[in-house]
Parts: C-alpha cells; structure tokens; sequence
C-alpha cells in the first residue's frame, strides 16, 4: 500500500507513540508466577498483581492486540467482556468452586491468543466473544482466590481491574502499528512470540 | 478496611459517567440534588448494626448507576436527580459508617470526572466512558459478593488475632 509523506509521517508518529504505550506494559520484567498478597492487601497489592505474572500479562495484552486486529465492535467488547467474565470468576475463586487446572487454563489463553494474532485470525464476533470470556474466567478465578485475604479488597479489586484495563490498552495501542507499512508483521511476529511463550507456560502448568 | 473514601468515591464517580449522557440542562438541578442531599443528610448517625445493609445498598447504587450508561437515550432529567439524590444519601451513610468527612469530601471530587466524560461523549466516542463504567460495575460486583462469603474477609479480625 502507498501512503503520502505527510500521512506516512502521521501514521508513523502515531504508531511510534503506541509501541512505546503498548510496550511500557511490558517493562516491570515479571516473574512468571504470581504472587499473593497476604493481608497488607490494598489497591498497589491489587494493581501490581496482573503485572506480577508474565503469563497473566501477555493474556490481557494480547486480548487488546486481537481486539484491534478484530476492529469494531470487537475492539471495544473485548475489553469490556474480559473484566466482566474476570469477576466470574474472582466470585468462583472467592467461593472456591473447582475448576480444571487454573494454570493450564491461564496457559492455553496465552498459546491461543499468541496462534489468533499470529494467524491473523477474523473470528466471528460471538467465538471471539466466547474464547475471551471463557479465558478471563479462569485469570479472574487466580484474582478471586486471593481477594477474601486482602486487608482492602475493595481498593485491591479497584486496582487489579484498572491494571487489566490499561494492559488491554496497552494492547489496542500495540495493535495501532497494524496502520504502519509493514506494521502488520511486527504485530503479527509479536503474536508468534507470545504464543512460543504459550507452549511454555503450557509444558510447565503440565509438568507441575 | 473496607470503608473510608474508595466506596463513596465510585458511586461518585459512577454519577458523573451516568450524567455525561444526560442532557447539560439535566447538570444543574442534578448537581445541586447532590450536594443539597449531602448537606441534609451528612450529620446523621446511621446505627452500626445496618453496616452490611447500607455497605450492599452502596454496592448496588454504584451497578445501577454506572449501568444507566447503556440506556439508549440517556437518563432523564428526573432520573439524573434521583440517582444524585441516591448517591449522596449511600455515600454519605458508609462515611458516617466507615470513615470521616474529609473522606466524603474527597470522593466527591470524582464526580468531576462528568466534565472529560461529557467531552468525550459529545465527540461521539462514548464507548470507552462505557468501558470505564463497565469496569467500576465489575469492581461493585466484586465488593458486593464479598459480603456474602462464608471466609472471613481481611478487613475483619479472624481466629489468629
């Protein structure tokens, strides 16, 4: 595709701007697993605590990445379907329902939203709908599970839904480099990246 | 800890995304409803045994109002007044529950938030003011369920102290 300068310029200034949002998100370097947050539990405990996974990150990003893929109306249900379906499954954790193996689950929503960006993947607005709720579901069940402890749940919850919010952001943000020639591919490599993180959580939810 | 300015501060904060899709003749009379409603019920000892009712009745003021977003046409004049009437009267009771004047004073200030929301609904992008109260009705979900829990909370002493 051609573009004039001045567009390109445009395009390309505001595509700058998104990367460095969208990869902001990825800068506090966390450890893979998650931490709890015992009784001094408040809105830093709640906030840090999506960061504080590299699994839980790379899901909530990825999910704004494949919503700006998807476009409208996608890009703005997503986000919005995610945190609704996470407190389904906070209030399964808080009541300590069983449910498979969390950490496979939180594991195959990485592999499978890196594989739909990777592929570029139009999914019908109701199975993408589908995939991410069923995946907050299970990211929502870890948050659940620890919010009864927390000395402030309320500010905890506050904290922990802004995060996941801005992480999907983060992810709409990333997603703006698809405007870019050949932003496609940047964004499209990044979804490979995640989904080879994917397996990895995968072989490790495994083999725990 | 579960009271102080975070509860009153979202259902604040819940009426001004609610009254960025209401008409600006609708601000005035709301605003006014709301701070009138603060003035005159502000002083009032609630008793400490409707804690759990007054906590869920906050709960459920903050879902219905960030909700209204997704009325069609918006709320009307009438609906505006009441819902700020509502909100001045929960938060105004969890503060006289759990937490202090200032506390009410400071959460008040997040209904400020009409005027960017306004903005941003005028310019026909409504939809992320709508995601916005849709992640403050998740965290009111969330707040709600908790007091339903057969655990013992944090914020409540346990078995160990």
């Amino acid at each position: 595709m051609a573009y004039s300068d001045n567009g390109f310029a445009a395009r390309g200034s505001r595509s700058a701007w998104a990367l460095a949002a969208g990869l902001g998100s990825l800068l506090p370097i966390p450890a893979a697993a998650h931490m709890g947050t015992g009784l001094p539990g408040g809105f830093e405990s709640g906030f840090i605590h999506p960061f504080s996974g590299l699994d839980h990150l790379l899901a909530m990003v990825s999910v704004g990445l494949w919503g700006a893929f998807l476009g409208r109306p996608l890009i703005y249900a997503l986000p919005v379907i995610f945190p609704a379906m996470m407190v389904a499954g906070a209030i399964m954790g808080m009541f300590v329902m069983s449910l498979p193996p969390v950490e496979i689950g939180i594991a195959l929503s990485v592999l499978v939203l890196g594989v739909c960006i990777a592929l570029s993947v139009r999914a019908p607005v109701w199975a993408a709908c589908l995939v991410v709720a069923i995946f907050a579901v299970f990211h929502g069940y870890a948050h659940g599970k620890e919010l009864p402890s927390a000395a402030d749940p309320i500010a905890y919850s506050v904290g922990f839904v802004l995060a996941t919010g801005l992480l999907h952001a983060s992810g709409i943000c990333l997603g703006l480099l698809n405007d870019l020639h050949r932003g496609i591919v940047v964004t499209r490599s990044m979804g490979g990246i995640i989904a080879l993180l994917g397996v990895w959580f995968l072989y490790r939810a495994i083999g725990t | 800890m579960r009271g102080g300015v975070v509860p009153p501060a979202l259902l604040f904060l819940a009426l001004g995304l609610a009254l960025a899709f209401t008409p600006r003749r609708a601000w005035a009379p709301s605003l006014l409803a709301l701070l009138a409603t603060l003035g005159a019920v502000a002083f009032v000892r609630v008793p400490q045994t409707r804690l759990e009712g007054v906590f869920f009745a906050c709960w459920v003021s903050v879902i219905i109002t960030a909700a209204s977003v997704h009325l069609g046409r918006g709320l009307k004049t009438w609906a505006a007044v009441a819902l700020s009437i509502n909100a001045a009267v929960w938060a105004s009771a969890v503060v006289s529950l759990s937490g202090t004047r200032l506390d009410l004073l400071k959460a008040l200030t997040c209904v400020l938030v009409l005027l960017p929301a306004a903005r941003v609904v005028s310019s026909y992008a409504s939809t992320p003011v709508k995601v916005v109260s849709s992640w403050v009705i998740a965290v009111a979900i969330l707040a709600a369920t908790l007091q339903l829990l057969p655990v013992t909370p944090g914020y409540l002493p346990d078995h160990l102290e």
